[in-house]
């Protein structure tokens, strides 16, 4: 690993996002990965590892690794981290950070698309439409406007993979 | 027994542990006399109870230097000696201290009054109000409660220690039980935020690495594993003994999030070497408590009108000096040195008839 290939600002981007403060409290002690269930399934996913890759600016190996989105967000970390890290916020602000770099799992477009364009990640057909009018509401239809209205087309249409922040 | 109910000295020390005992003598060696108190009925303090862990040469682990320092201190008639004495109260008298002293029961089981180690130790018969000119606090440290991180299991797992037990389990003549598979775990109430305890404790990878080497050689068919973040450096000597421990122990550098009770004894969950989740089973779990300000850190601030000092520990005052570890963690050597140095300005606050200064020892 060359110093050269690390960005030192990396961390403190992490720290300011949402729920990242905690990066900077880390030491690399290793109790979140011996609690962390998708490590118990996944051995290649290890917490610690990709905390201390982000601490040392390591930036695009980490936005880009597959294994960020493998955290459940369970706070098995967070219970057990002597450091108040609070592991799984800090790797939510990560997730963040690479689906604006453009680094979201296609599913995870996918299912933005879908929301975006449809306001809902469930079809809606006929069946729902008269279990609504027995309860008296108002129908609903595939593709309303209003949902692009109410988020705004731009910030609801995803950046496809690889176009960067 | 003290019939005295008032009492002048140069300089009363308070506990007599390793950095009390430093002190008198110094003192002493200065031609200054001094009055040593402890509230419990016997002097050397934690160190005391410590097992020597030579294997075929010293170890350095400083056990034995207790023997010499109470040794010393009873030869020396400049040092007046009241065990069982707890100071309540002090008033500033002048540029020095009036401290009232009241007698401590004897705890259960013990019988100093009847069988003294040394016959300096002489319980505090009644209240004392002493005259000093200057004071100097080494009440020591407290040792962290390893039940308040209660997934270390201490407490609730059979086979889960701390580092205090396996101390008097080896001092007492030798391994508990048969315990081959034997695991330490670091920083057991140290560099942890969420207990408030952010500093290292600076002693505990020294003297958990010499009982798990003296561990294996009890026990030369036992396994030690050593669960750590990193291991402090104590200079060139210790470097050398490092390597041949690392060659010897099994080093993990993970601090394990849990351990639970298994078939034959505790199960420590730990990252494994590719990163992953692992479970292990062991016979003994030894917990590498740390040190934590001294219980009565509060009352003395309050007494003497201190400010309470780094992490909550003690830190010096007009006419109040800090030794040993009362003012942070530090190793018996090291309180030594810390004792000889607030010694030394004890002197020059008495020479100066004046507060000593706060930092650095200025030339006489
Ligand atoms: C588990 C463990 C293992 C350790 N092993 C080692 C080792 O192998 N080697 C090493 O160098 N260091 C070791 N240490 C550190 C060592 O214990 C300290 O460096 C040493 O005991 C400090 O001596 P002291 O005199 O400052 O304090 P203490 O030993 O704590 O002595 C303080 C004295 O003050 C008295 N006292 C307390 N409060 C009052 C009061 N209010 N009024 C009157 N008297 C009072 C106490 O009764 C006691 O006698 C270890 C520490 C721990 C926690
Ligand atoms: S438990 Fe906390 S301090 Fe330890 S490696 Fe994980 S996030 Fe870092
Ligand atoms: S001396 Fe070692 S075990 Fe103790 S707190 Fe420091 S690093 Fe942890």
């Amino acid at each position: 690993m060359r110093l050269n290939d690390c960005d030192p600002g990396f961390k403190q981007e992490i720290a300011r996002e949402p729920g990242g403060q905690g990066i900077q409290a880390c030491f690399a002690c290793a109790a979140c990965t011996a609690r962390c269930p998708v490590g118990e399934l996944k051995p290649e996913y290890d917490p610690r590892r990709l905390l201390r890759l982000a601490v040392l600016g390591r930036r695009e190996e980490v936005l880009a690794s597959p294994l960020i989105w493998l955290c459940c967000s369970c706070q098995s970390c967070s219970e057990v981290c002597p450091q108040d890290v609070r592991c799984s916020d800090v790797l939510t602000a990560i997730k963040n950070l690479a689906a604006r770099a453009g680094y979201a799992p296609p599913s995870g477009q996918a299912m933005a698309r879908q929301l975006a364009a449809h306001g809902r990640l469930l079809t809606v057909g006929e069946f729902e439409n008269e279990k609504r009018a027995e309860l008296g509401l108002p129908p609903v239809s595939e593709e309303p406007a209003d949902y692009q209205a109410i988020l705004g087309a731009e910030a609801a249409a995803p950046r496809p993979a690889g176009e960067g922040a | 027994m003290c019939p005295l109910s008032a009492q002048n000295t140069p300089v009363l020390i308070i506990g007599g542990g390793v950095a009390g005992l430093t002190a008198a003598l110094e003192l002493d060696r200065r031609g200054l006399p001094s009055l040593l108190v402890d509230k419990g009925p016997r002097l050397g303090g934690q160190a005391r109870g410590f097992c020597c862990k030579a294997l075929v040469s010293c170890a350095r682990c400083g056990a034995c230097r207790v023997g010499d320092l109470l040794e010393q201190v009873a030869r020396r008639p400049g040092i007046q000696v009241l065990t069982q004495a707890l100071p309540v109260a002090a008033q500033r008298q002048g540029p020095g201290w009036e401290v009232t002293l009241i007698p401590q029961p004897a705890p259960e089981g013990s019988a100093p009054a009847l069988a003294p180690a040394l016959a300096m130790e002489r319980p505090l018969a009644q209240r004392l109000v002493v005259q000093a000119g200057a004071v100097i606090l080494a009440v020591g440290h407290q040792v962290f409660d390893p039940a308040r991180k209660s997934r270390l299991g201490h407490g609730r797992v059979p086979g889960v220690i701390s580092a205090g037990q396996l101390e008097q389990a080896l001092a007492q003549g030798g391994l508990p039980g048969q315990a081959r598979r034997i695991a330490f775990i670091q920083c057991v109430g140290s560099r942890d935020q969420v207990l408030g305890r952010l500093y290292c404790s600076r002693v505990c990878c020294g003297f958990a690495l010499r009982l798990a080497r003296l561990a294996r050689h009890l026990a030369p068919e036992s396994a030690v594993t050593f669960f750590h973040m990193d291991v402090q450096d104590y200079g060139q000597a210790w470097r050398a003994e490092l390597a041949e421990m690392r060659a010897d122990l099994r080093f993990i550098r993970a601090i394990p999030g849990q351990v639970r009770r298994g078939q034959e004894g505790p199960v420590v969950a730990y990252a494994g070497e590719g990163g992953q989740p692992q479970e292990e089973e062991f016979d003994l779990v030894v917990l590498a408590t740390g040190l934590e300000p001294p219980t009565a850190a509060p009352a003395f601030n309050e007494m003497f009108g201190l400010q309470p000092g780094p992490e909550g520990f003690l830190a010096p005052g007009a006419g109040v000096l800090v030794a040993g570890t009362a003012a942070g963690p530090r190793s018996i050597a090291e309180s030594i040195e810390h004792a000889a140095l607030a010694a030394a300005q004890a002197g020059l606050h008495l020479a100066a008839g004046q507060p000593a200064p706060r930092g650095e020892v200025a030339h006489a």
